[in-house]
């Protein structure tokens, strides 16, 4: 595979879109190019950001930010019993 | 091609080339005419002075502010309902998809390298996995099916705007990157709408549209390469 070949490849590797018996001939390519491959690939997760930003923006419900800011300052907040209340406690 | 009819009074307006417009508004800077700003064509949206970029919000997450996640989702839950609604059809399962796919950015943060891409590129690459993932996994996938086949033969380009000279000047990001995608042909556009916001293989491709597997490869090869350097000149233009 040569570059322009494999950068073919990158487009659609980034998008899920190559059949596992192409998955593994590119990744051999991907070896063999090394960090220039890897930058390549880097870029065409671009794509994605594109794909997204060519939608219409649409409008979540005002609860789901509730809820999940609770959670997440549920999971910060220690726990008020120590780290070890959890553990078993063993006999002896 | 099946284009939308353009509406009369715009559809007389005669086409200029980007080169053009660009020396349009090169002519009017200098002679000094305001022009409305123009969105950083695959940023994030514009922000306020003195505004936290999204890395410095990402970095803030890795240290476990809930008020950077706050911000952060002001700032992309928009872009990122749209992309799962667009997976999944159905209003309800996005918002609670959303809501995973923002927990999951709080707890997979210590994960994301700004070496390896931009904060939003992170999000809608974990976004749109956990859309396709849930709609493999829930019953109303044949349902869902059912009502993009419809807006297929609906809409066969649904990506399809008609974007004005006008609205192109004035720039928007949606309206620019859309018309890199609406440059494709129909078939190349169906591919990739397939395989990014179904997660469809080529084979399932091919199967679904009656097309031979290696058609498919092509038409996908073809449609990525056209939006990835039409996407690059954008950014050599602005």
């Amino acid at each position: 595979m040569n570059f322009e070949e494999f950068q073919n490849q990158s487009r659609l590797y980034v998008i899920g879109a190559l059949e596992p018996e192409e998955v593994e001939e590119f990744e051999r390519a991907r070896r063999k190019f090394g960090k220039k491959a890897e930058d390549f690939i880097t870029e065409c997760y671009g794509l994605h950001e594109a794909f997204a930003l060519s939608l219409r923006p649409a409008k979540a419900s005002a609860a789901i930010k509730e809820r999940l800011m609770s959670m997440v300052r549920a999971r910060k907040e220690p726990n008020p019993r120590g780290p070890s209340s959890n553990r078993l406690i063993h006999p002896g | 091609m099946h284009r939308k009819t353009k509406k009369p009074v715009r559809a007389a307006k005669p086409k200029t080339k980007k080169r053009d417009r660009v020396a349009k508004l090169q002519t009017k800077r200098r002679a000094g005419v305001a022009i409305p700003k123009r969105r950083q064509f695959s940023g994030p949206p514009q922000l306020e002075p003195g505004a936290p970029s999204d890395l410095d919000l990402m970095l803030a997450i890795q240290a476990s502010d809930p008020d950077a996640l706050s911000q952060l989702y002001d700032r992309y839950n928009g872009i990122l309902k749209a992309l799962i609604l667009r997976v999944v059809h159905n209003e309800a399962e996005a918002d609670d998809l959303l809501q995973e796919i923002f927990m999951e950015i709080w707890n997979q943060a210590k994960n994301f390298s700004a070496q390896k891409g931009k904060p939003l590129g992170w999000m809608v690459t974990l976004a749109r996995r956990r859309a396709i993932d849930g709609l493999r996994k829930k019953q109303a996938y044949a349902r869902a099916e059912e009502r993009l086949q419809h807006e297929i033969e609906q809409q066969p380009d649904a990506w399809v705007h008609n974007a004005t000279e006008e609205e192109i000047v004035l720039g928007d990001t949606r309206i620019l990157i859309r018309k890199v995608i609406n440059g494709l042909p129909p078939a190349q556009q169906q591919a990739i709408d397939l395989a990014f916001f179904r997660g469809m293989s080529q084979r399932e491709i091919a199967a679904k549209t009656n097309t031979p597997l290696g058609t498919v490869k092509t038409r996908l090869e073809l449609g990525l390469k056209k939006i990835y350097d039409g996407l690059k000149e954008l950014r050599d233009e602005l």
